[in-house]
């Protein structure tokens, strides 16, 4: 025994907990995993290569940016947070895209929307959505083509006439383009509704499943799954994803009974485009979010009425990066809105 | 306003948001049993009461002191006595490191204790007939004259709580908690005295609510504590007494903490700012109660208390009954402490206890456990990353705040802005830090906040102070010119009447003309008299 031995001082807890913002990620990623794989399966190994791409794009972007404000590489790098900002990316944009769709979109995501705000934990906006929002609105046409789900495809894409597709434009010559490609269903109900088809005639397209697009309302069941599984986990709270699909029906449902040739029915909502991913890991996103229980409610509301009203009256297809997007720069103004009471306060302060 | 009808039914609990589930620990310790520690040669008595109130010493170095006699004094009323815990020879009175928060340096009187442990003359009661007899008068000087203090961690001087500001005994508490939720993981001291002193808690707790008019009493236990509830329960019945209650609390950290043991036994919450006391209730720690019962049966005051020695390092964990300001390293020694393993060395518990910076330091009244903890098993603050705002914090604060956001506020210098957001509601119990994925230091970031905002106000208390009398000066100033000039006012009114002028002037000049008489009259006497 050494009577004179020195210990450290640091404050409490002292107990370890050993919670770090690299796992909050990687469990972020592995929600994602079914979904992916639903992805590949029905519309082949594209997007393998999109979130390749994205990847190591967003961290060649954090590297960069970290490097030229002299911030540790290392240490920023490993918590994984440009890591997922690639994976949402890659999951909102079409399996073959070109590649500079997310070189562009990583550029926007990482170097404008989160190092120019001042990096991890303080961007205003959702890095992913920024770089989505860019793309979506500078390249419609590349962010349209789609592939057909493989049910209904007359020909699957091998890996290598993927890379072909995403690297140098060529697609397959045995088959025409337009046989291979596809409109998303949420296009073919824009442009069916513009051409004088009613709903009903729209979504008994082969394009169509039971609730949502063929292929893309399984892909939303798993990110659905996911979800759960995050918030299993205490990554995220149930209030965000409730708000958005909740809202989603209770808005979009006036219309579809109003007029249900013209208006997407709720179900048709929740399970097409990017919904279930926005509401489970996108508008989930804390640092752009609210952090009061109330205003993460109105937040995901506010979300889920930007998207009905770009898909019911906007000139794009989807208005998920919108919905997100407007609702980061309401989130401070919420949050001032909704302090909650604290313990012992009372109710009407 | 006091609701002057706490409703409680162990059937009918309430919960807090927020909490966290933690590891108990306390097996470790539970399963050695109590036993007293041998005593050290030298203790180490610090004379720090609580946060501001230091005792100032009442012997010299080289008095003997016998156990039990009184060494320091409060110079305030807010504090309380100290006693020396065992017999011997004062032999340095001095500032030194103490079991206080932040290691704060404070004067602490060392004793060479002589091996005897004697006593001072005893009074021995019956208790039983005490608390039949006695006033509430009388039990809150016994716990004044017993140096008893709040044993839970603040160390609040306990005679303060029973009486009222106008130092009257309170007419308006309904309700004692005893509290022996001990929610912090590897603390067992209190669970410890509950198996061994049943019938000490039981008569201290009669004697309590006798001092606060209390009609009910709970004692509050955690729903993970074993056979006590029973045992309690089996000697609250043998003795007829049915106005103590025995309730199990669900083992949520921080259950333990006053104003949420209240809301889960109430479903009341204490006002923010206010006491336990808004609400007609008083907490008291079991630890304390024994100290009371200690003091009314056998005389003794407060000289030692159950300290817990736990964590990895410690190859025996165990609770000894120890003597206040035995030194640490004696008690590990005596746990067997691996001393080259353990990096960490804390008093209290493991989310809100100080790291010590050394082990020859003296426990004091409010220590209740130490942890020698090694690396493993501590919490390795490496790189602190930016708050990513994931709100894991919000969910688990008790006090309902936005710890996140006061966070944001702190770090940018808006300190009011973090006092809007009800800093001063920060019970401190470390949850939010527990659980940040960043592994930001939260709490310090809280106390900093604290400190600086309360000296902000006392510096604006001053200069508010310093303004008003200014103020004040300037209108007193101004009043006295503007009396001035009325009175020259006057006069000049005066001097317009022709009549009175005559008269006036003539005064003045018979003034004059006497004055000048006097004034020849003196010289002509100096001169006759050179």
């Amino acid at each position: 025994m050494n009577p004179s031995k020195t210990f450290n001082t640091q404050s409490a807890p002292h107990i370890p907990n050993n919670n770090t913002v690299a796992k909050v990620m990687l469990t972020v990623w592995l929600a994602l995993i079914p979904a992916m794989i639903a992805h590949v399966f029905f519309f082949g190994t594209g997007i393998i290569i999109q979130l390749t791409l994205s990847i190591v794009f967003a961290l060649g972007f954090e590297a960069m940016s970290l490097k030229l404000l002299n911030k540790p590489i290392k240490l920023f790098l490993k918590d994984y947070s440009a890591f997922v900002t690639g994976l949402l990316f890659a999951l909102c944009i079409s399996p073959v895209a070109p590649w500079w769709v997310s070189f562009i979109g990583m550029f926007f995501a990482i170097v404008v929307a989160k190092h120019l705000f001042g990096g991890l934990g303080q961007n205003i906006f959702n890095p992913a959505m920024v770089g989505f929002a860019v793309v979506l609105i500078s390249f419609p046409q590349s962010m349209s083509i789609w592939l057909a789900p493989h049910e209904i495809s007359p020909y699957a894409m091998s890996f290598l006439e993927n890379l072909q597709a995403i690297f140098l434009n060529q697609f397959p010559a045995s088959i025409t383009f337009d046989t291979l490609t596809q409109a998303t269903p949420l296009d073919s109900i824009k442009t069916g509704i513009s051409q004088g088809f009613s709903q009903s005639e729209i979504s008994s397209q082969p394009l169509f499943g039971d609730f949502g697009g063929l292929g893309w309302e399984w892909i939303a069941n798993f990110y659905f799954l996911g979800g759960l599984f995050l918030i299993y986990k205490r990554i995220i709270t149930w209030r965000v994803p409730a708000a958005v699909i909740l809202t989603t029906i209770a808005f979009s449902l006036p219309f579809n009974i109003y007029d249900a040739d013209h208006f997407i029915g709720p179900i048709q909502h929740l399970f097409s485009g990017g919904l279930m991913l926005a509401a489970f890991f996108i508008a989930t996103d804390p640092t752009s979010g609210c952090s009061s229980h109330k205003g993460q409610l109105i937040f995901g509301a506010g979300v889920a009425i930007m998207i009905v009203l770009v898909r019911e009256f906007g000139n794009f297809p989807d208005g998920v990066a919108f919905g997100v997007l407007l609702m980061n720069m309401a989130a401070p103004l919420i949050d001032k809105l909704t302090i909650p009471k604290a313990f012992g306060q009372q109710a009407d302060e | 306003m006091v609701n002057n009808s706490n409703q409680i039914n162990a059937n009918h609990l309430h919960s807090f948001s927020g909490g966290l589930k933690l590891k108990h620990h306390k097996n470790d310790s539970l399963q050695n049993g109590l036993s007293r520690l041998t005593l050290p040669e030298k203790l180490y008595i610090s004379l720090r009461i609580n946060r501001g109130n230091i005792a100032k010493p009442i012997v010299n170095i080289g008095d003997r002191v016998l156990k039990g006699q009184i060494i320091a004094k409060p110079d305030t009323a807010n504090g309380s006595y100290i006693h020396a815990s065992s017999s011997g020879t004062v032999t340095a009175i001095e500032e030194r490191t103490t079991a206080s928060p932040d290691a704060d340096i404070s004067t602490v009187i060392e004793i060479s204790t002589d091996g005897k442990d004697e006593w001072i003359k005893l009074i021995e009661n019956n208790i039983l007939e005490k608390i039949k007899t006695c006033t509430a008068r009388n039990i809150i000087d016994a716990i004044h004259d017993g140096g008893l203090v709040g044993l839970g961690g603040a160390g609040f001087p306990t005679h303060l709580k029973y009486k009222s500001k106008d130092n009257e005994v309170h007419s308006i508490i309904d309700t004692l908690i005893i509290n022996g939720a001990e929610c912090e993981p590897y603390i067992t001291c209190d669970e410890q005295l509950m198996i061994d002193y049943p019938d000490d808690l039981i008569n201290g707790t009669l004697l309590l609510m006798k001092a606060s008019g209390a009609s009910q009493a709970v004692l509050a236990i955690e729903d993970q504590v074993g056979g006590i509830k029973t045992r309690l329960e089996h000697i609250l019945k043998l003795r007829q007494i049915e106005k103590i209650v025995v309730i199990k609390v669900p083992t949520i950290y921080p259950a333990g903490g006053e104003k949420q043991l209240i809301k889960v036994l109430t479903g009341q919450e204490v006002p923010s700012g206010g006491l336990p006391l808004d609400l007609g209730i008083i907490v008291q720690n079991v630890g304390t109660i024994k100290a009371l019962s200690d003091f009314v049966s056998r005389g003794q005051p407060l000289v030692e208390r159950v300290v817990t020695v736990a964590g990895d390092c410690i190859g025996k964990a165990q609770n000894f009954i120890t003597a206040i300001g035995t030194p640490i390293n004696h008690l590990l020694q005596q746990a067997q402490c691996d001393f080259d393993a353990t990096q960490r060395l804390v008093i209290g518990g493991p989310m809100m206890g100080y790291a010590m910076p050394d082990a020859a330091i003296g426990i004091d009244k409010t220590s209740n456990c130490i942890l020698a903890l090694s690396a493993k098993n501590t919490q390795q603050h490496g790189e602190t990353m930016p708050c990513i705002r994931c709100g894991e914090c919000v969910n688990v604060c008790p006090a309902e705040l936005l710890p996140q956001q006061l966070h944001w506020y702190i770090n940018g210098g808006n300190l009011e802005k973090a006092r809007e957001h009800h800093l001063f509601d920060c019970i401190e119990c470390g949850a939010c830090a527990w659980v940040c994925p960043s592994q930001i230091k939260l709490v310090d970031y809280y106390r900093y906040a604290k400190s600086e905002l309360k000296y902000l106000d006392y510096k604006r208390e001053k200069s508010d102070i310093a303004q008003n009398r200014h103020e004040q000066r300037e209108d007193r100033l101004l009043r006295l010119k503007n009396e001035r000039a009325a009175k020259r006012k006057r006069t000049r009114r005066r001097s317009n009447d022709p009549d009175k002028m005559k008269l006036d002037l003539q005064a003045t000049l018979d003034r004059v003309n006497a004055a000048k008489k006097s004034k020849t009259d003196n010289r002509e006497q100096m001169n006759e008299s050179k």
